[in-house]
């Protein structure tokens, strides 16, 4: 045989692959081999190449070789089909010759002859049945293979009726657990954006509730003693009574939240009888099942959400999962609300305890103050007293050595009656009138000069008179803000024009970058009017070691449209940093020697304020400070 | 004893500085006064080297410091310097009632006493003991 020459086609069905490829290799020199592993395949096969023999194994499963041969015979009739079986049993070959195959070869396969065999069967080689009982025998088998193929195929149906509706139950559950994890994620979204704890767990147990549609939704947080959970906010029937009566359930306790807070877990009423629930919740009679979800946060539980159905069995264990989900982040945000309070009552408590530090510091500074101011007047009264007394022992004690008509005179007479009135005074005052007398007595003129003057006495009467003067100044600083006010539309450019050129300052010290057209503002002008010239007094201070001074007033629309901001500005020395958060406590002043009250800015701040506006400063060492005042424009 | 004791009285707040510079006169104390802390360190070298140095100063805390700044150390800093010039030199500190902890801490440095200002008579007192004692 040559390549050119065609090969017979030759297809074999056997189910066993060591067969095929015994076949295989015995038949690949001369045919063209192809093979199929079961009946409808190699029917399929036969179908497709259009072999020239077919060779089946008739221990097929399902689909047996007799049946193959009976169907391939009706296909393609021209085609030789060839049993080949180990099958020892009595009358195979007359059973196979009944199913339509034209002959049969005995298993195992003899490799001498079998090659010989095919080429025979292509030659045109037939078997033959002589027996037609055989015929009908195979028929009788058809009938009851196919009555078992559609019992089996009924059987199928029906199996596959309860697979589509186990499939629709699992869909439902599916669908059922898909809108639980949506609600879940709404009151998830909803709960951790709450910060105040009461808002928090009132709106979570109405989200719960709206969203599963539950009979009853429960948060009851584990009180400071760890014993009680304490209903914090409840949704459905009785919830608001309950919370006021301040509703608590033993942790540990029979009850389901107690129990689920001490074991830390979920928990389910499901088979609990209708009168051991309504004892449970006399106020929600209606519970059928229920459900207790602890709240965790790290490795400690804060209390647990409570919910309850009017349906038996209404929670499934995988809903519970899902709904633990939701109460852990319920968990932490309830933890982060209670941080946030705890945080606010901290910073509350710092506001307060900074607040008294200010009032101390600024009591502490106006005692210092007063003290400092009113310490040169008890000396100041001592030595006028003093002096007062030496003057009239003085006018005595010449009295005595004058002649009597001299007596006589109305002045001698007062003067008289004045040094004797002196020891009347002598007990409240202490004066040691002989001591007094002796050393003017004793001392000589010019130390009695030294000792003893008019200018002295007018002197001492003028530090009493400026030592309280001062201390009535802070008056106008006290009052000040409080006076009551004549509102009115300022422009604050002609404000600042007139209030600098009354307070005499050199034109070459000052320097004006006025916008003319800022918006007006409302403020009583001669308030408004003493804030501008206690700051630029201020600025006139700091500059007083300065040579070449540079007052800047500046005016204009703030970054914010809706403030106009006014900037004092000075080249002087500068606030140190250590001093600049204290120039706003009252009575603080670094220029008392000067006659700082230390009341300025913190009335000045005041007046401000009452404006709905604010004063900033910023300040350089060495270069200078800028006071900025913005006050808030008129609204149209 | 010398005939006049010599007295350095140093205050920022003028009028204190007089009364007490009065008080101190009338009580036959020679006073020289000043109203910072280098004016007064000044005087005192000033007088250190001449024929009539100061027997005493008596000088407050709370007064703007050698750099002009407001500082309520700036008599310690002075009593420092002083003591530093003549570390046997008598100094009485001034302060106000609320401030006693502070004077209190100027004696541990040295200064031989300290006086809360109000009553002048009492002040006279101190410095006579002090030069007494002395």
């Amino acid at each position: 045989m040559t390549q050119s020459e065609i090969k017979p086609k030759v297809l074999y069905i056997d189910d066993a692959p060591a067969s095929r490829r015994l076949v295989q290799r015995l038949l690949f020199n001369h045919y063209e081999f192809f093979e199929a592993p079961d009946g409808l395949t190699g029917i399929d096969k036969a179908v497709e190449v259009q072999p020239d023999l077919i060779l089946v194994d008739l221990n097929l499963p399902q689909f047996t070789g007799y049946e193959v041969a009976a169907r391939v015979k009706s296909l393609l009739p021209n085609v030789p089909v060839v049993a080949l079986t180990a099958d020892m049993a009595e009358h195979v070959r007359e059973h196979a010759l009944a199913s339509g195959c034209d002959g049969y070869i005995a298993k195992p396969i003899d490799a001498d002859t079998f090659a010989e065999q095919i080429a025979h069967f292509l030659g045109g080689q037939r078997e033959t049945l002589t027996d037609d009982s055989f015929r009908s025998a195979y028929q009788q088998t058809l009938v009851a293979r196919m009555e078992e193929k559609v019992r089996e195929l009924t059987r199928a149906l029906k199996s596959n009726a309860e697979l589509n509706e186990q499939r629709a139950q699992l869909l439902k559950e599916v669908q059922r657990h898909a809108r639980l994890l949506e609600a879940v994620a709404r009151v998830s979204h909803t709960v951790t954006s709450i910060l105040n704890l009461d808002t928090l767990v009132k709106t979570t147990v109405q989200v719960i509730g709206e969203e599963f549609g539950f009979y009853y939704v429960g948060i009851f947080l584990v009180d400071a003693t760890g014993d009680w959970a304490v209903l914090r906010a409840g949704h459905g029937e009785a919830a608001a009574e309950m919370v006021n009566a301040g509703y608590k359930l033993k942790i540990g306790g029979l009850s389901i939240v107690g129990m689920s807070i001490a074991e830390r877990k979920p928990l389910i009423t499901l088979d609990a009888s209708e009168a051991q629930l309504h004892l449970e919740h006399p106020h929600q009679p209606s519970t059928r099942s229920e459900m207790a979800l602890p709240l965790i946060v790290g490795d400690k539980v804060i209390g647990a959400v409570l919910v309850q159905s009017r349906e038996d069995a209404a929670f499934a264990e995988e809903d519970m999962t899902t709904l633990q989900t939701m109460a852990d982040q319920l968990a932490v945000a309830i933890d982060n609300a209670r941080l946030l309070k705890d945080l606010e009552s901290t910073h509350a408590e710092l506001v307060r305890t900074k607040t008294f530090e200010a009032i101390a510091t600024a009591t502490g500074e106006a005692i210092h103050w007063v003290g400092n101011k009113a310490a040169p007047i008890p000396g100041s009264v001592y030595r006028v007293r003093e002096d007062v007394t030496r003057y009239l022992l003085m006018a005595r004690a010449l009295l005595a050595e004058a002649p009597a008509e001299l007596h006589e005179h109305k002045f001698a007479q007062m003067l008289t009656l004045a040094a004797e009135s002196l020891a009347e005074h002598d007990d409240r005052y202490n004066l040691d009138l002989l001591g007094i007398r002796e050393e003017l007595t004793r001392q000589p003129l010019k130390r009695l000069q030294r000792m003893l003057s008019v200018d002295s006495i007018f002197e001492d009467l003028d530090i009493v008179e400026k030592s309280a003067r001062s201390i009535l100044n802070i008056k106008e600083d006290l009052i000040g803000p409080a006076r009551q006010k004549r509102l009115e539309r300022v422009f604050l450019p002609d404000l600042l024009r007139e209030t600098v050129r009354s307070m005499g300052i050199p034109q070459d010290v000052v320097r004006f970058l006025l916008v003319e057209d800022v918006k007006p503002v409302i403020a009583d002008p001669d308030q408004l009017a003493h804030v501008f010239i206690n700051l630029i007094k201020n600025a006139m201070e700091a500059m007083y070691k300065v040579e070449d001074k540079k007052l800047f007033v500046w005016v204009r629309t703030a970054d914010d449209p809706q403030f106009i901001v006014t900037d004092i500005t000075d080249n002087g020395e500068g606030i140190p940093p250590d001093v600049i958060d204290k120039i706003w406590v009252a009575f603080y002043t670094s220029k008392a020697d000067r006659g700082g009250t230390g009341l300025g800015l913190p009335a000045c701040v005041k007046i401000i304020n009452q404006l709905g506006g604010k004063i900033r400063v910023e300040s350089v060492i060495g270069e200078g400070t800028t006071f900025s005042v913005y006050l808030p424009v008129i609204k149209d | 004893m010398k005939e006049e004791i010599k007295v350095l009285l140093v205050d920022d707040e003028k009028l204190v500085l007089r009364s007490m510079e009065k008080s101190l006169l009338r009580a036959g104390f020679d006073v020289e006064s000043a109203g910072n802390v280098t004016d007064a360190l000044a005087l005192f070298q000033e007088k250190m080297s001449g024929a009539s140095p100061f027997d005493i100063a008596i000088l407050d805390l709370n007064m703007p410091n050698f750099e002009g700044r407001e500082d309520s150390n700036a008599g310690l800093k002075l009593l420092s310097k002083l003591l530093e010039l003549q570390p046997d030199f008598a100094v009485i500190v001034l302060t106000a009632f609320d401030e006693v902890e502070r004077a209190k801490e100027a004696v541990k440095r040295g200064a031989r006493a300290y006086f809360v200002k109000g009553r002048e008579a009492d002040l006279i007192a101190l410095v006579d003991n002090i030069i007494n004692a002395a």
